[in-house]
Parts: structure tokens; C-alpha cells; sequence
């Protein structure tokens, strides 16, 4: 590791004021979408990823590394404030967040949760800015075959985000598949669903554009639905916010939580398709393990909410490991930061360590700034945050939808774009209707191309026989790796849907 | 019967009915792709073997859900069991209303050119606001004309992205000429 550049990237990042205000930005955008119940960090990078378009790579990045962690701590403020996790990876955080609010004390669970996401954030970094390189070097010689693997490897974790049907995941995967074989075949050029006059299919659907499409529109439509039939809840925060950070006796107590958090959520983060929301639970019960008084979790205390936020924020560094080393996205964020960073015209991945060495530091420094942006922006805003929860639903859709629509216009100034985000829009809607998961798609659409490619570059290699792959010891670990994680998923899935059921007899 | 048809498991197997359909129709496409001569792997091979694994599950769901519709396949507490979402717009005005903002969404792709994004936007925010049941005039039309214009201001100083304009295209000379 070149230590000297590693630095002086630092220096260069921290001192570059576009570079700071994109990030304060971003981790203002991030703490705001996430306290909305609802809007996910996902919805908020994809909302947020036109917006870099015209930026350098590093401010790009840096905005759209601020939303990620902003969005992780701001999904724990409606959690703690209103029993609502605002993003998935805070649903332990209400556990023991709304019991401290109803004693009083949700001002001093918030900045609890505050202080740990930023500790659990600076560790995952810090461990992504040591691990990434060597697994990068170690990737340095795949061939084509142990690539495709490892895209088949990324792939398997469509499992564990396919949610209570593990079919349904699986055909939305493959559906997803099959949408990126839409458009002019990447080997010979022919065109595959389309015909010659339709221009605007032959690079297939652009991502972005689909992307908001997806997660955004989609949402909107269904907010639209809900609101309409009166299912929409809307609670309102009415606490007193007197305390900003913990006090040292605090930490103190809470310092074990917040190490194991953060060291769990990196390492859970850096499996392919486990986020922040199975984090935050494998933290928490952990903690409640070794604690020696497991009776008080879930009563309301700091100790639960410092365990769960640093698992959360812990992960925004350990998904990056697979992202930047083997241009793997860890989970649905850094899939979209995985877009984002191809739009720019670089291709994450082992690589990305030879050639873009300086912006790859460049990236890590950015995200130790985007921890630190979202302390001081956390720090300064938290009693705004704290009513933004509140926020009407009747204003804040609209206002989605029409940002959504310029985003997806902006990319590539094309009124096709517009019309695919629609359509994908309307497409999420009834696949989420019909609890068809989107993730799996949003996860295809970026690793089936790799899938395509180096499956069709090897087996022109090798003379179209695909069995040698069984002779790479490295491409036999990834498919073993993927077998794994299907049955663990599958095994996991099943546990999780048998829990419900004994849970719903007994209600 | 007339109860089953409304659970999720019933839902699944007409979803699996759709996706054999889509996934029959999307193969048969596959066919008539080009070849190209000494090629391992031609245009039609990924997409077919997707095909192939979505319409594999496609009948695994199908299987599954028609067991679970059968008396053999009951087991209570299962969420296959659990009312499935409708998609009957004349019954739940929530469907109506979903698809009323499609529509307006559908609408806002095909007059932008003409009309341009502030104006276009301002439309469509404002006639979704009113379908959800907003009824201060005057922040509706606030935000409906604030919104889309900081939105085109952001991009248009900030990240020099040029935006349809439409019939409000003195908007970006009048800013030009300020500037």
C-alpha cells in the first residue's frame, strides 16, 4: 500500500471545497430521506445520482457517499422518535430507540445513535482502506471463468434479498437477466428484442433511468394508492431535543456495543447481498448475548441502540470492500453507486487498483469525510431532522415525482429515458404489489452484462467447452461460495417464514 | 372457492401464468435472432438460458400455488393464505387513483418536449396533489410552480444541464441575461 499517496489523497480530498460541500450536502439529503419512513438510502442515492452528472468523479462520490451513511443514521430518528424505522437498516434500532423516547429520553437515544453511526462508519472505513487492496491483488489474475463465477457468486445473494418467497426472488432475478439482454448482443452487435429503428434500446435499458423508475416512481404510485385508501400512516414527533452527543460516561458504557457493532456490520456488509438490516439484527443479538444483563435489552437502553447503529453504519464501509475490489456490489446502495461510478467511466474492480489508484484512495477518503460530514450535519440539524418525520406525505410525493422525472431525463437528455423510467415505474408497482422483489432486478441489471461477457469470452477461449472451469481452484471456490450462500439463504428464509407463522398463531 | 381466489396463493399462480406466457413468447423471439458462423456462443444463448431458468420457476411457483389452493396443501398461518393486493379499479379507488397518476405520468413523458419541464412538472404536481386529497390552494400552487422551477435552476446554473424549456424559454434567456 502506497501510504504517501494514500495522504496526500486524504489532504487533497479534505482540503477540496467542492469535494466538503458535496458531502455536507449529501449527508444532509441522506439524514432527511432516511428519518422520511419510506424512503430508503437506495431511493436517495438513485434520486440523487443525476445530480452528480456534471461533477468531477471525487465530489460525486463524495455526494452520494454523504447520502449513503446520512441515510443510514437518518433511517434511526423516526425509528427512535415515532416507532417507524425510516430505513430498513434501522428496524433494531427501535428495539430499544422508542422505549428510551418513551421514557424521556429520545433526545439522548438520538445522539447516542449518532455518535455510534459515526464511530461504526470511521471503522468500516478504516478496515475497507486496509482489506479492499488485498483482495483487489488477489483478484488481479482471474481469467475470464473465475470472473464469471464471481458474477455468479454476486448473483447468489438474490436469495437472501428475495424476501419471504425464495421462487419469487429467483424469477425475479432471472427476469432481471433477461432485461439486460435487451439491445445490441455486447459480442457480434446483433440485435436481440429489438429492431434496427429502435435507436433507443441499442446500449438496452439505461440503468439510472430504470433505476428511479423502480425505487422511486414505483413508490410514489403506491404512496398515491395508499394515501388514497387511508393506509398511509402519519405520526408526529412531538420531543423535546436538548442533547446533541453522549456525555463521557456514557460512552463509557457504550464503547464495547459500538466496537463489536461496527466490526460485525463491516464484516456482514462485505458479503455480497447481506446490508445493513441483517447487520443491525446479527449485532444486536450478539451484544444481547454477551451482555451481563440481557434482560434489560428492549427496555431502553443506550447499549442496544450504540449496537445496532454502528452495525448499520459499519456496513456502508464493508459493502464498498466487494464494490471497489472485485466490482461486486455488496448491496442495493452500493449497486447504484456501482452505476454511478460506470457512468463516470470507471469500472470498479481489481483493476481499478493499477490503473485508478489515486481515485480509489480518493473514494476512501471520501467516505471517512462522508462519516464525518454526517456527525457535523447530524450534529447541527438533528432538532430539524426530528420534525422532518413528521412531514406531510401529500407534499412530499409530488415532489418526488417530479425530481424523479428530471433525474431520469438529465442522464442522457432523452425523452426515451423519461418514458423507460415510467414504464419501469409502473412495473416496480405491480411487482411490489404482488411482492415480486425489485431488488434482485436492481441487482441483475448491473452484474448480468459482467455474467454475459466473460461467460461468452471463455467459452470462446476454450472452444466452447464450459467443464474446464471445474479445473480452477478459484472459479470452484467462488461456485462453492455461491452454493453456500443459496442454501444458507434458503435455510435462513425458511427459519424467518416459520418465526412469522409461530408468531402470527400465537397473536 | 370464491374466498381462495382472493388469497396470495391464487395471485402467485396467475403471476406464474403471466411469467410462463411472457417467458414462452420472449423465447419463441430468441429463434429468430441472427447467427453468426463460428461462435461458440451465439446472440440467442443468455437470454434463452434466462428464459428458461424464469419460466423453471415460473412452474415451480405455479406448482406451489396450486398445491396450496388444494385442501391437501392447506396449513394454517401460511401468508400464501394472506388477502392478496387488487388490482380492480372500480371497486378500490386507491387502484383507480394509481392508475390515474400513471396516466398523468404517461402524460407529462409526451408533453414535455412542448411544454417543458417546469410546466409539465407543474401540471403533474399539482393534479397529484389534488387526486391525494391536498386541498391548501395556495401551498399546492406554491409548490407545484417553486419546486420545478429550483429544480431547472439547479441544473441549469449548477450542473449546466440544459432542460426543455417549452413556451418558457424567455425564463432561461431572462436568467442568461442577469448572469
Amino acid at each position: 500500500m502506497d501510504f504517501q499517496l494514500l495522504l496526500s489523497s486524504y489532504a487533497s480530498v479534505f482540503t477540496n471545497l467542492q469535494v466538503v460541500l458535496m458531502t455536507l450536502l449529501g449527508a444532509f439529503g441522506g439524514i432527511l430521506l432516511g428519518a422520511i419512513p419510506g424512503m430508503t438510502a437506495t431511493m436517495g442515492v438513485a434520486l440523487l445520482v443525476p445530480f452528480s452528472f456534471g461533477m468531477d468523479l471525487i465530489p460525486a462520490v463524495g455526494l452520494l457517499l454523504g447520502i449513503y451513511c446520512g441515510g443510514m443514521y437518518g433511517g434511526s430518528i423516526s425509528a427512535i422518535l415515532i416507532h417507524t424505522p425510516g430505513t430498513p437498516s434501522a428496524a433494531a434500532t427501535l428495539i430499544d430507540g422508542y422505549p428510551m423516547t418513551q421514557k424521556g429520553q429520545g433526545g439522548y437515544a438520538l445522539s447516542v445513535a449518532m455518535f455510534s453511526s459515526f464511530c461504526g462508519g470511521i471503522i468500516g472505513a478504516l478496515i475497507m482502506t486496509f482489506a479492499s487492496p488485498v483482495i483487489a491483488r488477489a483478484a488481479m489474475n482471474f481469467n475470464s471463468g473465475e470472473m464469471f463465477m464471481l458474477a455468479v457468486f454476486g448473483l447468489s445473494v438474490i436469495i437472501a434479498i428475495s424476501g419471504r418467497s425464495v421462487v419469487k426472488g429467483l424469477i425475479s432475478g432471472f427476469l432481471g437477466m433477461t432485461l439486460c439482454t435487451v439491445g445490441l448482443d455486447p459480442t457480434n452487435g446483433l440485435p436481440r428484442f429489438i429492431t434496427r429503428s429502435q435507436t433507443g434500446l441499442y446500449e438496452g435499458f439505461a440503468f439510472i433511468p430504470a433505476l428511479i423508475g423502480m425505487f422511486a416512481v414505483a413508490e410514489v404510485i403506491a404512496g398515491v394508492e395508499r394515501i388514497v385508501r387511508g393506509t398511509e400512516r402519519h405520526a408526529v414527533s412531538h420531543e423535546k431535543i436538548t442533547r446533541v452527543l453522549p456525555d463521557g460516561g456514557t460512552i463509557g458504557r457504550i464503547w464495547p456495543n459500538i466496537l463489536s457493532g461496527a466490526l460485525i456490520g463491516t464484516f456482514v456488509g462485505a458479503i455480497p447481498g447481506a446490508g445493513g438490516d441483517i447487520a443491525v439484527f446479527v449485532s444486536y443479538g450478539a451484544n444481547k448475548s454477551f451482555s451481563r444483563q440481557p434482560e434489560k435489552w428492549g427496555t431502553g437502553i443506550p447499549n442496544g441502540v450504540a449496537a445496532t447503529e454502528s452495525a448499520n453504519n459499519g456496513c456502508s464501509g464493508g459493502a464498498m470492500i466487494p464494490l471497489l475490489a472485485l466490482g461486486v456490489p455488496g448491496d442495493a446502495v452500493t449497486a447504484v453507486l456501482l452505476g454511478a461510478f460506470i457512468m463516470k467511466g470507471i469500472q470498479p474492480g481489481p483493476m481499478m487498483y493499477v490503473s485508478e489508484l489515486p481515485t480509489v484512495y480518493g473514494v476512501f477518503a471520501a467516505l471517512m469525510l462522508a462519516n464525518l460530514a454526517m456527525l457535523l450535519v447530524g450534529c447541527a440539524g438533528v432538532r430539524f431532522f426530528a420534525k422532518i418525520v413528521s412531514v406531510e406525505k401529500t407534499v412530499l410525493y409530488p415532489i418526488i415525482l417530479v425530481v424523479s422525472l428530471l433525474g431520469a431525463f438529465s442522464i442522457n437528455k432523452n425523452v426515451f429515458d423519461l418514458g423507460v423510467c415510467v414504464g419501469f415505474g409502473v412495473f416496480g408497482w405491480l411487482m411490489n404489489k404482488y411482492e415480486f422483489p425489485l431488488s434482485p432486478i436492481l441487482l441483475t441489471l448491473i452484474l448480468g452484462p459482467m455474467c454475459e461477457q466473460n461467460f461468452v469470452r471463455y467459452m470462446n477461449l476454450n472452444h466452447g467447452d464450459f467443464t474446464r472451469i471445474f479445473h480452477s481452484p478459484i472459479a470452484m471456490t467462488f461456485l462453492g461460495l455461491a452454493v453456500l450462500s443459496i442454501l444458507y439463504s434458503i435455510w435462513n428464509q425458511g427459519r424467518i417464514n416459520r418465526l412469522q407463522a409461530a408468531e402470527a398463531e400465537r397473536a | 372457492m370464491k374466498d381462495k381466489m382472493k388469497t396470495v396463493a391464487f395471485s402467485n399462480l396467475i403471476a406464474s401464468l403471466v411469467f410462463l406466457g411472457a417467458g414462452a413468447w420472449a423465447y419463441s423471439q430468441t429463434l429468430s435472432f441472427r447467427t453468426v458462423k463460428g461462435s461458440y456462443v451465439q446472440a440467442a444463448t443468455f437470454p434463452q438460458i434466462m428464459l428458461l431458468g424464469m419460466m423453471g420457476f415460473a412452474g415451480v411457483l405455479l406448482v406451489q400455488s396450486a398445491w396450496k389452493l388444494t385442501r391437501f396443501g392447506f396449513k394454517a398461518n401460511d401468508w400464501a393464505y394472506e388477502k392478496a393486493a387488487s388490482l380492480n379499479f372500480v371497486k378500490d379507488r386507491g387502484v383507480l387513483f394509481a392508475l390515474v397518476t400513471m396516466v398523468l405520468c404517461a402524460a407529462f413523458v409526451a408533453w414535455f418536449r412542448t411544454l417543458g419541464y417546469v410546466l409539465a412538472s407543474f401540471l403533474l404536481c399539482f393534479a397529484v396533489m389534488v387526486l391525494i386529497g391536498k386541498r391548501n390552494l395556495v401551498q399546492m400552487l406554491l409548490i407545484s410552480a417553486l419546486v420545478p422551477l429550483c429544480m431547472w435552476l439547479l441544473f441549469y446554473l449548477l450542473l449546466k444541464v440544459n432542460i426543455p424549456m417549452g413556451p418558457l424559454t424567455f425564463v432561461r434567456d431572462f436568467v442568461d441575461d442577469i448572469l
